[in-house]
């Protein structure tokens, strides 16, 4: 298990840091060429390693043991939820003139949110 | 569910994390077993009473079969 864990979390830091070097050509070549008509896939090249990342983490989760995926799985649970239930809010609020915001905050949110699901789903087996 | 995974592990002597690794389960694992507060999935069941070389029922008890062998012998 630790084996597994270990080469998950290679996979994970090697994705995360080719999405960061992405991130700097991407924002890079953009300052410098905004009217270049490679700009969509350059902007959007940076969510390819996410893709690899996220593969990792799915096949870090099928190996783990039986309650860690038990705890996971509620933990998603309470964050999309939780997600849903605040864009959804804040959706009523726009409405009364709160402004926009990027819907890059919303993934943020789901990953702090499952970070707090998981601490709730682990004091239930303490 | 109720079990006997706590009395039997103190016979061999075992830690928490001893009988984790035999298991190849966490041990936060076992410790949510042995309070009752997780039933393990049939596969870790048996895995269970391979290491422990007894049944299932010896390490497990099914509380609605033992209430009705209580109202069936009365």
């Amino acid at each position: 298990m630790r084996q597994n864990s270990l080469r998950c979390l290679l996979k994970f830091g090697s994705s995360m840091l080719a999405y960061l070097v992405l991130l700097i050509v991407s924002l890079t070549f953009l300052r410098e060429n905004p009217d270049s008509p490679w700009r969509i896939p350059v902007t959007i090249a940076p969510v390819i390693p996410i893709v690899f990342a996220m593969l990792a983490v799915i096949r870090f989760v099928r190996h783990m043991d039986e309650l860690r995926r038990h705890i996971h799985l509620e933990a998603v649970i309470i964050a999309y939820l939780a997600t849903l239930i605040l864009c959804f809010s804040y959706g009523f609020l726009e409405n009364v003139g709160l402004p926009s915001f990027n819907t890059m905050w919303v993934g943020v949110a789901m990953i702090c949110l499952w970070g707090i699901g998981q601490l709730l789903a682990n004091r239930k087996y303490q | 569910m109720k079990n006997r995974l706590k009395v039997l592990r103190a016979e061999k002597d075992w830690t928490q994390a001893e009988l984790a690794d035999r298991l190849k389960v966490s041990r936060q694992t076992v410790n949510a077993i042995e309070k009752g507060k997780y039933d393990p999935s049939l596969s870790l069941a048996f895995k269970i009473s391979r290491v422990f070389n007894m049944p299932i029922e010896k390490v497990f008890v099914d509380e609605e079969t033992t209430i009705s062998s209580a109202l069936h012998s009365e």
